[in-house]
Order: C-alpha cells, then structure tokens, then sequence
C-alpha cells in the first residue's frame, strides 16, 4: 500500500503543510457543502481515458427501432480489455421508479473483464435485468440500471427526428436523458471484490473508477440511442445530436440513504479522502506564498463567474438550497469584484490564497468558503493531480490491547471531545435510529419509542457509542487503575469494536464525522452530499433531508474527445453556446 | 454456488448480528470465517457447527479464571474460538509488550480452527505464535513468526494429554525464541500432515480469482439469520428513506 506523506512536492522544500483541524473539516455542515475537485473519481477517470486513449468500439448493436435489445461495448484501455454490455427494454410508465425497491429498468448494464462470448452473454441477459434478483459471477465488475427522463428524452428524439436540435435550455432543466438509480460492484451479488480489481485490473484499480465508468458508459449509451431512434423514425430528416449539447448532458443520480451508513462503516477510506483533498488545499495554498502571477488570479475569475453562471442554471425546489445557491452567487460576485479591483496588487501579495480563504472563513458561508477552496485547488493541476494516486487505504483496524485505560480516557477526550459535549440524556439527542428495512435491506430512519425496529437498530450512533464507552471506562478506571485495554474487553466484550474503532481512528489525521447521527434533527443528506462531491457529481437538487438528485458527468469530454489535448476543466458545467457542426 | 469474499462478509456479519453478537465480535467472527475458508481451511463445515450451537443461546465470552504474570486462563464456557478468539490473542500480546513472551490457554471452547486469523493479523503488529489444541485423536500446531502473511500448519500424533476443547497459545516477538521457552510444551508425537504456505496462498488467489464456493443451504441459512436485523416495511416506515 502507498502511503502518502505530507511535504510540499519540492523534495528540497521541508515546508510543512498547514492543514485545517479535523473541528472544522469534520464538522456534518461543512462535509455536506463540498463540491467536486480535480480528486474526485469521475475527474481522475476521464483524465486518464482521455490522456490514455481508451478505445470504445461496439461490437453489438442491435437495437430495433424503438431502441429495445442489447449493446456490448468493447473497451481497449491501457492494461486490459473489457466489455459494457446493456440491455434494453420496454418498461411501463407507470413502473418506472428511481427508488432501491424498484424492480424494473429502462436499462440494465454490466461491466465485465475481457471480452464476453455467446454464452456468457446468454447468461449475463438471463440475470443482469434482475438486477438485485439475479446472480453474476466474478468475470463482472460492476452491475447497474438505469431509467428514462420523462422530460427530455421523447423530447430530443422528437426534435432530432425532424432536424432540429433541442433547445438548450430545456436540456439545461434536467441535465440528462437518463438516470442512473444504482451501481453495484465489490463483489455485491457475486460481482469481483475489490480485491480482484485492485489487484487485476489497474484500469480500474482506484476507488469507484469502474462504478464511474459504468455512468459514463450509459451517458454515451444515451446519445447514441437517441440518435439512432432519430434517425429509425426519420431517416430523411434526421440530424445527429451536436457535439457541443452532447457535452453537456450527462447522467442524471438519485442517492438516497443507502449511500450514508458507508461514510460511517468505512471510516479509515473517507478520512483518507479527505485528507488528500486537504492536503490539495494546503498545497495550493502553500504554493501562494511568493504571490501568484496575474494570469492566475484571471483564471480564478473567470472560474468564479463561471461558478455563478452554474448556480443561476440550478433549477431546485428546494428552499435551503435555493437560498445557499442565491448566497454563494451573492459571495462569489463579492470575490469577482475583489479579483477584479485588486488583481494586481494581490499578485504580490504572499500568501495571497491564505488571506482570501481566512477571508471567507469569517465573512462568507460555509458552502461559499467550500467552492472557493475547489476552485484553489482547481488552479493547480501540477501541484495536485498526484494525489489520486492515493484515495485507496487498508481499512483494517489496528487495535492496541496493550494501552492503559488511563491513555485511553486521554484518547477519547482528546480525539471525541465533539461526541463528550453531547447531551445525551436529552430526547431529541437520541430522536432518531437507522435500521434496515425488510425491502431489499434499505437502509432508513426511525422516531426513536414511535416507529417499530428499534430493537434492530444499526449501530451508526458513533458519538453515542463513544460516550458510552468513555463512561464505562471511567468507572473501569477507577476500581482498576493500572490495567490496560485488553483486561477491559475480557470484562466488558461488548465495548470491543467502539475501542477498536476509537483506537484506530485515533491514529488518523481527521478521524470520525463530527455530529450525532441519532439526533432529531440530523440531516442525512450532508452524508449523501460528501461521499458525492468525491465522486464528483454537480447539480445539487434535494428532494428532501433523505435524498437527493444531481447530475454524473454533465460537461465531461465524449469519447470522440478521447487522445485529444484535453483542458481538464469541465467541472460546473454552463449550457453552452453552439458552435457550427 | 459462488460468492465474493466481500459477499460472504456482509452476509456473515449479518448473520452474527442476528445471533446478538456486537459490532467487535461480529467483524472478527466474519473475519476468521473468511479467512479460514479462502486459504483451504474448509471452515464452512465448521461454521456449521458453530451456527447450531450459536442460535440457541445468547453470545458468551470467555473468563478470566487465573492471571500471573506470563500465564493466563481464560474459560471459554463452551462458547465458540468466534467469540473468545479475539479476547485471547489480545491478551496474551498485551502481556508480550510488558515482557518477553506470555503464555495463554483457553479451556472449554470450540471451533478452535478458526483463531489461526487472530494470529495472522496480530503476527502483522510484530508479534510471533505458537498455538497447538487436540483435534480428534492428533494434535494441531500452528506456528506464524513476527510479520510474516501466512502460518506454518502441522498436524502431530498425541504423546501428551491435552484437554479435548483446550487451545494454548504462545506469544513472543521470536518464534525460534518461543518454540525453545515452550519446548516441554510443544513436544509432539510423529508429523501426520501440513498444509504449506504455498497451498493457502493458491486457495486464497483462487478464490479472489473465481469467487468462493458454497453450499446453497448455507447461504441460504446465514440469509434467514439474516434477515432478523431486519424491520418489516411499512407505509410509515418507507417515509424514513424518504418517500
């Protein structure tokens, strides 16, 4: 395993890097106003099949004219082949549902290694529409589905079909043609683990790289089936979608619960994600501190009004992130104006970037000092792309039976202050349980003595648990000073996995997601919206304080953009304005 | 059938969950049974066994019945090595960091195969083992040195009375070391059988390879335990996911 350590990527400069506390990375609020950066995994995947020039070609495509039957794609990467192999199918209406309980698809996918024969893909058709139903075998990487957008897909085959192309501002309202609702991989339903593909294939040996690649794939899948329906209703008439809308639709997400236990069971992975996200911030940072030349403080303002731009073209109902948005382009036109008076001197200014976010830290929001901080990190590609390198870590927890009980009361108060300062005796600290529903194990959440599984209730209550665990070790303590950490376990068993948890975490940079996660009022959709921001996603549309939508790949080069020189700067993607062709 | 390591986990800790082990227990019970199974070790007969006794009483850890200061005791109580393995190892290399080598026997405990894990994830922070216990009518040696991935396995002919449900583990930072303090005790009749460091490393790559074979009833086994954990859904309760 890799492991990154912190200097500045001079080897001759021993600057150690300013990295914000853990009390202001790990606050719930914050994690949940992140945004993508130059780290997350769609970004590092399309620069890499960019810069490597994957080759797609299809094989299959045998779909009738209304866009029924079955695709396979056939991927060269670098080190290895592999096959995209989707299937199409009629669905009703009013069986089309983004929810995990839903049990038909507009489209089914599977990403397998090498290529696949007749009798694979006899079996792969008898399972992957099943989905969750069905079995597949460790040939497969990723299994996934997708469903329609009632609003714009009739829409762009309608208007391709009779010569026209869509109006970018009807596209801009939803921002794709299809929904992913899930994708499976890492061994779920028989699928390869991670291991075999950290192992085998370094195509995709990073984490969600063959998850992303599987959103991308169906992003191409849906321009290329609505051209092909264009062109089956009106052969005569029928114009190809053009390149420049086809960048900006992407591929529309719904993420609801099932995506927030993860940042919790998967403690040691996020941290690292956000410490190498840190360590970007630091660098860039960093690397201001003999002032930046002009030509950069004019990137970063066209990057902002780029930001606006964005945020202006975000159609949300709802009312918080209306208003967040409405700020954050309020702020960022503050920080235009600044760039634009200032521009000059503040190029020789040192550590001009240090000055702007403390800046933000006290005059702006959260959400604002947030996209700031990616678009710094955004400026520096030389400085940070490296760091991709390193989004993978062992997970396992490394428990120290040897320690004092004494240490660790001193661990625990030093490192889960944030989980002591809760009340838990008070009722709505405690509001709230997550359970596992019977219908395909969703996860969701209960009114703690008013909904029914309480009994059953999933142990996500870190700060809790830690709570407990610190009041039990106390009276430990004192009846038996001296002893250590092993001898606490053989007389309290159950206490095991809170101080293998609280031990190992200890020893991390940022540690553990600072909030109680069983208070009344938690907002689980910060949980959603951190593991998201890694993965890359924009558009931010909650649904409610349970899920949201957002948009996968809008913006992202096509795969006809694949060994060209590529401008790596896709992210907040604006409608576009069409060029000829 | 087939399944993933990654599957089998999930299904195991689910599993377990149901049984009323805690968040601690059930990782590492899931942990020694994969472990176990994907390097030869043939462990799903053994959780078998294990499931039978497991699902008619609620979860029972081990006592510490005698303490010096490089030997303990602890009574297993006719529990499983699932529950108590974990307790014991971390005992007995707490006691190694205040010393030179510690010694630990676990009496009245089952599925003893299974602590093999436990000694190759703590050989990872330095420390050597030396376990042995009686299985049927030989005896098990397993040997592992500081830091290194993988045991050594042997199987002896009995020259000593060993308890039947008795595991003893030896720990130190030296196996050579530990194998010359505890030769009285780890005197053993003629080599039956081993199962080399090479041929766990096969089973292991096949089965991230292909994926882990498993009896259909067993899997259909952990899931009814598994689905325990879970709430009935309802109306009101589909509005917790947000609906």
């Amino acid at each position: 395993m890799r492991k990154y350590t912190h200097k500045t990527h001079n080897s001759d400069d021993l600057t150690v890097l300013q990295m914000r506390p853990a009390s202001q990375v790990m606050q719930l609020e914050r994690l949940g106003s992140f945004h993508q950066s130059r780290l997350s995994f769609m970004r590092t995947l399309v620069r890499r099949m960019v810069a490597e020039n994957w080759q797609i070609s299809s094989p299959v495509f045998d779909l009738d004219e209304q866009g029924y039957g079955t695709v396979v794609y056939q991927v060269e990467a670098k080190y290895g082949t592999f096959s995209y192999v989707l299937f199409s199918h009629y669905l009703d209406p009013d069986n089309r549902n983004d929810r995990v309980i839903a049990d038909q698809w507009d489209l089914t996918m599977a990403l397998c290694e090498g290529t696949v024969d007749t009798e694979q893909l006899d079996f792969l058709r008898n399972n992957v529409p099943k989905q969750e139903a069905g079995r597949v075998d460790s040939r497969v990487l990723v299994l996934s589905r997708a469903n329609r957008s009632a609003r714009t897909f009739e829409y762009v085959v309608d208007q391709l079909a009779h010569g026209h192309q869509p109006d970018v501002d009807v596209i801009a309202e939803v921002g794709y043609l299809y929904r992913t609702t899930a994708a499976y991989g890492s061994g779920k339903l028989g699928m390869a683990d991670w291991e075999k593909v950290w192992t085998k294939h370094r195509d995709f040996a990073r984490p969600f790289a063959a998850e992303m690649f599987t959103c991308y794939m169906l992003r191409h899948f849906s321009m290329q089936q609505a051209d092909h329906l264009a062109s089956q209703r009106a052969p005569k008439s029928a114009v190809a979608l053009h390149e420049d809308i086809k960048r900006y639709i992407g591929i529309g997400n719904s993420t609801g619960l099932g995506m927030a236990p993860f940042l919790i069971n998967h403690p040691l992975l996020i941290n690292q994600w956000i410490e190498m996200r840190e360590t970007a911030l630091a660098t860039v940072v960093a690397a201001s501190a003999s002032g930046v030349d002009e030509a950069m403080l004019r990137r970063l303002d066209a990057a902002t009004q780029r930001v606006i731009q964005h945020l202006s073209e975000i159609i949300t109902a709802d009312e918080r992130q209306s208003n967040a948005n409405l700020l954050v382009r309020e702020e960022l036109q503050l920080l235009h104006l600044w760039l634009q008076e200032q521009g000059a001197v503040l190029a020789t200014n040192h550590y001009v970037w240090e000055s702007l976010t403390q800046y933000a830290e006290q005059h702006w929001c959260i959400e604002t000092q947030e996209v700031i901080n990616t678009l710094l990190i955004e400026l520096y590609p030389e400085l940070v792309d490296g760091l991709e390198e390193y989004m993978w870590v062992d997970e396992s927890h490394q428990v120290c039976p040897e320690m004092p009980v004494a240490e660790l009361l001193e661990v625990i108060e030093d490192k889960y202050d944030w989980a002591l300062a809760i009340d838990f005796s008070k009722q709505e600290s405690i509001g709230t349980f997550w359970y596992r529903s019977a219908e395909k194990m969703e996860p969701r959440l209960g009114q703690t003595d008013i909904d029914m599984g309480m009994d059953k209730e999933m142990p996500l209550g870190i700060g809790r648990c830690v709570r407990e665990c610190y009041d039990r070790v106390c009276d430990y303590n004192q009846a038996r000073a001296k002893q250590n950490v092993a001898h606490f376990i053989v007389q309290n068993p159950t206490y095991s996995g809170i101080v293998g948890r609280i031990q190992t975490m200890a020893q991390s940079r940022y540690g553990d997601i600072r909030e109680n996660l069983v208070h009344t009022d938690v907002l689980p959709i910060h949980l959603l919206r951190c593991k998201l921001s890694f993965f890359g996603v924009s558009k931010f549309d909650p649904r409610s304080r349970l899920w949201v939508r957002n948009t996968m790949f809008q913006g992202a080069p096509l795969i006809s953009d694949f060994g060209t020189l590529l401008v790596d700067d896709w992210q907040f993607p604006i409608k576009p304005v069409l060029t000829s062709g | 059938m087939k399944v993933s390591k990654n599957e089998l986990m999930a299904s195991l800790k689910k599993a377990f969950e149901a049984m009323g082990f805690q968040p601690g227990d059930y990782y590492d019970a899931a942990d020694m049974v994969v472990w176990s199974q994907t390097h030869g070790f043939d462990s799903f007969g053994r959780l078998m066994e294990a499931l039978a006794y497991l699902n008619t009483t609620a979860p029972i850890h081990a006592d510490l019945v005698q303490e010096d200061r490089h030997n303990y005791v602890l009574d297993g109580r006719g529990s499983s090595v699932l529950l108590c393995g974990s307790e014991a190892v971390d005992l007995i290399r707490s006691q190694v960091m205040q010393g030179s080598s510690a010694a630990l026997e676990l009496i009245n405990c089952y599925n003893r195969t299974f602590i093999i894990q436990r000694l190759v994830k703590a050989a990872q922070c330095n420390f050597a083992f030396v376990a042995c216990w009686r299985q049927l009518d030989c005896c098990v040696k397993v040997s592992i040195a500081a830091g290194a991935e993988l045991p050594e396995y042997q199987t002896f002919t009995m020259i000593d009375l060993f308890e039947p449900q008795s595991l003893r583990i030896f720990c130190g930072t030296d196996l050579e070391a530990i194998e010359k303090q505890y030769a009285p005790q780890l005197e053993f009749g003629t080599l039956v059988e081993s199962f080399s460091r090479t041929e766990m490393m096969d089973c292991y790559k096949n089965s991230v390879e292909h994926g882990i074979e498993i009896d259909e009833a067993l899997w259909q086994t952990l899931d009814d335990l598994g689905a325990r954990i879970l709430v009935e859904s309802t109306e009101s309760s589909r509005a917790g996911a947000g609906d």
